[in-house]
């Protein structure tokens, strides 16, 4: 693969958009790719680009609203392994969900757990010296420093746990839900290519998502949901770094640690709308959705890499979508289309009074810089299956493929209320992912597979002294005490897969 | 619509997302934290640490031998007399006043039949911190014990830094501290340091540690400075001098420190704006690199030619050009290391200009600044020796460095964001450093005349 650098010159908003994101609206300001790490749950449709505005996914709705939980068919256990990998070396994944749907009378319930072992990436070695000073032993320093640096292992555990329970009205065609999924986090793929430099990463952080939905259905085909969401997210990064500095006692140059600890939070209210009915003509179907999230951001991180500063913050993000699906005896075709408009409000406060270029002063805790984004973003999903039954349905052998098309475009207005300048920026970059898969349906039981690449997410690095250094580069000959440059991206692939295997036991 | 429709066009999208490159975008501005720290980075400067501790015998001693006259020949300089505390520990004037001179700092006037020093006193203001090389024509340079200077001086070996080295030349040297043969002392006694030749520095390092081991309180001070030396030399009085001014004189707490401490606010944004231009329009950080912001480099600045001149083509001083025959090194100086530079006035080797803003203003168009430079800003008893001919302007202008060949084109509003960038280089603490001065010395000399 060419690599190639391009300058991005801004940050990632984690806005964080978990294993059932699909009522979070994820807002990204740099082009990493995260969702692949959290693809926990099973899927029918995940094959097919991820379409879901005018198809069921009987296998994945109920995670996303847990009132569609009513349209598992008899209880039945999953289990869906699946592994991801990033190319040139930044980052991988293996995960292990399984669980359970339960169906007992106007009752439905599930539950999952998952484990997750994810890799940062292997090319961000630590260099612990500059060639300034080849003799330096870093283990001798930091034994007369006493500092302890956490575990070089690159490999971090995550853990998910998921309950669900809901409830169906069969004479109103109603049916309610309630879900929660707690994850337990020590690894985010992509988060320490944002602290380039840094000698150790560790991450220890949590998200809670409660679930509301409800669900009506006409006998005519049509049918109403609506969820309601809020998520938690706060997760800490301590990040190590060794800062050059002139040892004046042994009268050369050394490096000492430094112990940077961030937090990342988000809380998020969101509300999503879903609607599809039947066209007259046979096979078709479209369906609307509209969300909207209500974010605030106490806390985004001073990453390493970025050049915008900025502390608290809030976003309002909605989309709106239409699908639109065919189905012809055992075919299926299914198109999405998504718009995403968002606003988000970022700042950064003072930490002691400054002094502007008019000669006023900011105090304490004033705004020094304000960042007002606004993004356009554009999702296109369409996907095919093919169905071929055999002994009198009984078996059956799928084909899926899709194809996924996120285009994120977004423009910055920011305020220097020290300089008391403005400036514009103006970023976007799309998001290509193919999907296909393949199922194999018994009589008790099913296996599906299901594989995505997604082009277009990156690497990132800084830029310094007209150097590209990428976070995975050897330590610059120059030293740095600082971000020193715009952001570079180097495009990266992202590989999943995923088995899944579910069978009723009752 | 057949399946074979949407499968082709999911085919063909797919073979294109395998094809698709990103977008590129321009570079995006920056804050100013954002270029001033990228650019300071460009550049190898990084926070100096902390001094250790020193060992309190030695900076004792070296405290005592600093400001005792007892080390110059006449006892009448001691090292405080030309870096003075109360000016930077420079002496404030254009060219320095050795031996044989009157009064101090600024005031400090020239002796009957004596001659200035070739060149301005440089500040001592952090010359502990690990220099590679010292004196304005670099003429001594090395580390990690291994030292040279030209002319070539026999030191001992050992010697733990270039401060200590340093500190073992001024004796030897006629004008500053030894005085000529047939010299008296302030008490009229003959000046046994000025009798030795030239060619004889271990005798004269003997010597001076005759008359220090003649004082009993000298000698309990190198007793416990140095314990268990069986015979206590001049290098020893080199260490504790050395020892004392890596204790006394480094001050590296300026605002300018702090905001390589990662503290933005360390800086106002005038600073912050002249450190842009430090770190580019101006060129300053060419040069002034590195963590000390200088002190290792030599560059013909184009200063005026001030003083007695060297030996090789008097009155001229070829700076390094003393000691290299060769034409890049004619009027080559040390580039100065730039913390407190606020406090180490006037400026450059021959003392040819009074403030930061003048400093400035010849760097933004050398040529012309030179051309046209007024003596008026030299001290009055060094203005006849300003050699401002035709001939000598022209002589440095041939050598000028590269960088200087053109104006900098900076503005009058550029040039106060730089001198305010340069103020921020200033510690504090070292503003005022009377406490360093004590009471008496042990020869019982008097200190503060």
């Amino acid at each position: 693969m060419r690599i190639r650098a391009l300058p991005l010159g801004t940050f990632l908003l984690a806005a964080w958009a978990g294993p059932v994101a699909a009522q979070l609206i994820s807002i990204r300001t740099v082009p990493i790719s995260q969702s692949h790490q959290f693809d926990l749950f099973p899927s029918i449709r995940m094959g097919m680009g991820g379409v879901s505005l005018a198809v069921t996914d009987s296998l994945h709705d109920p995670f996303s609203n847990p009132a569609k939980g009513v349209r598992l068919g008899a209880s039945r256990f999953f289990g869906s392994p699946g592994v991801y990998s990033v190319s040139q070396g930044a980052g991988a994944g293996r995960t292990l969900p399984v669980g359970t749907w339960v169906r007992s009378g106007n009752w439905f319930g599930g539950a999952s757990v998952a484990l997750q072992e994810m890799d940062l990436s292997d090319a961000n070695p630590f260099q612990p010296f500059p060639p300034s000073c080849p003799q330096c032993d870093v283990a001798q320093i930091l034994q007369v420093q006493g500092v302890q640096l956490p575990s070089a292992d690159r490999s971090h555990n995550n853990a998910f746990g998921y309950a669900m329970l809901g409830m169906a009205v069969p004479r109103k065609g109603l049916s309610f839900g309630a879900s929660v999924l707690w994850s337990g986090l020590h690894g985010v793929d992509g988060v320490d290519l944002l602290y380039p430099r840094s000698a150790r990463l560790t991450q220890k952080g949590h998200d809670v998502d409660l679930r509301l939905g409800a669900l009506k259905e006409w006998g005519s085909g049509r049918s109403l949901s609506a969820v309601l969401v809020h998520n938690r997210f706060s997760s800490a990064h301590d990040v190590f770094y060794f800062d050059s500095f002139w040892d004046p006692g042994a009268q050369q140059f050394s490096q000492r640690p430094r112990l940077e600890e961030n937090l990342d939070q988000t809380n998020t209210w969101g509300a999503h709308l879903e609607y599809s009915l039947p066209l007259r003509a046979p096979g078709w179907r479209v369906g609307w959705v509209a969300t909207t999230n209500l974010m605030s951001h106490p806390k985004i991180p001073n990453y390493e890499i970025q050049a915008i500063p900025r502390d608290p913050g809030n976003s309002e993000a909605f989309n709106l979508g239409v699908g639109i699906s065919k189905s012809e005896r055992s075919s299926i075709f299914a198109l999405d289309l998504l718009y995403e408009p968002i606003w988000s409000y970022t700042w950064a406060d003072a930490a002691a009074p400054l002094e502007t270029a008019h000669g006023t002063t900011i105090p304490a805790g004033g705004k020094t810089i304000e960042n007002r984004f606004r993004f356009s973003n554009a999702l296109l999903r369409m996907g095919l299956n093919q169905d071929l039954e055999f002994d009198q349905a009984t078996k059956g052998l799928g084909f899926q493929l899709g194809l996924a098309v996120h285009r994120i475009d977004y423009s910055l207005v920011q305020n220097d209320n020290v300089q008391a300048t403005t400036r514009r920026q103006h970023e976007d970059w799309v998001e290509w992912t193919p999907t296909w898969g393949l199922s194999l349906r018994f009589p008790t039981w099913e296996v599906r597979y299901r594989g995505s690449v997604t082009h277009g997410t990156g690497r990132p690095g800084v830029r310094s002294g007209g150097d590209e250094v990428f976070a995975g580069d050897a330590v610059p000959t120059t030293i740095l005490v600082a971000p020193s440059g715009p952001l570079t991206l180097t495009g990266v692939k992202v590989m999943t897969h995923q088995v899944s295997v579910s069978f009723p036991f009752r | 619509m057949t399946p074979r429709v949407p499968l082709l066009l999911i085919l063909g999208l797919a073979a294109l997302a395998g094809c698709t490159s990103e977008v590129t975008t321009p570079d995006p501005q920056q804050t100013i934290d954002a270029q001033l720290r990228a650019s300071i980075g460009n550049w190898g400067i990084v926070p100096i640490g902390e001094m250790p501790a020193q060992n309190p015998a030695q900076v004792a001693l070296g405290r005592a031998l600093f400001f005792d006259k007892i080390l110059s020949g006449n006892r009448d300089v001691a090292c405080a007399t030309c870096h003075d505390v109360s000016a930077g520990l420079g002496d404030g004037r254009s060219l320095a006043v050795g031996t044989g001179g009157t009064g101090t700092g600024v005031a400090r006037r020239l002796g009957a039949g004596r001659q200035f020093t070739l060149r301005s006193a440089p500040s001592l203001l952090n010359a502990g911190l690990g220099l590679y090389t010292m004196f304005w024509d670099l003429r001594l340079s090395g580390n990690q014990g291994q030292f040279v200077t030209d002319p070539n001086v026999p030191f001992p070996a050992g010697l733990p830094n270039i401060l200590t080295a340093q500190a073992m030349l001024p004796v030897l040297n006629r004008h500053e501290m030894r005085g000529a043969p047939g010299d008296v002392d302030v008490f009229g006694n003959p000046n046994e340091l000025a009798l030795l030749g030239d060619q004889q520095p271990a005798e004269v390092w003997n010597a001076v540690m005759q008359r220090l081991l003649a004082v009993s309180e000298y000698v309990a001070m190198f007793n416990a400075a140095f314990p268990g030396t069986g015979q206590h030399r001049f290098e020893h009085a080199a260490r504790a001098l050395a020892v004392f001014q890596m204790e006394a004189f480094t001050r590296t707490r300026s605002p300018f420190d702090r905001y390589l401490e990662r503290d933005d606010a360390a800086l106002n944004l005038v600073q912050k704006r002249g450190g842009l231009l430090f770190f580019g329009k101006a060129q300053c950080s060419s040069c002034h690199n590195g963590p000390f912001l200088g002190g290792q480099g030599l560059a013909n600045v184009g200063a005026p030619q001030v003083g007695p001149g060297g030996a090789k083509q008097p009155p001229l001083d070829l700076g390094r050009g003393e000691h290299d025959n060769n034409d890049f090194y004619r009027f080559a100086f040390r580039v100065a290391p730039l913390r407190n530079v606020e406090l180490s006035a006037p400026y450059f080797h021959s003392g040819a200009f009074r403030t930061l803003d003048a400093v400035v203003r010849h760097y933004n168009d050398v040529r012309k600044s030179l051309t046209e430079y007024d003596p008026s800003q030299l001290d009055p008893d060094v203005r006849t020796m300003y050699h401002g001919d035709p001939a000598t302007t022209s002589a440095v202008l041939a050598t000028l460095d590269g960088r200087f060949s053109r104006p900098l084109g900076l503005t009058d509003t550029e040039i106060g964001e730089l001198v305010a960038f340069l103020k921020s280089l200033t510690d504090p603490a070292s503003r005022n450093l009377a406490s360093l001065v004590p009471a008496s010395v042990p020869s019982g000399l008097s200190v503060r005349e």
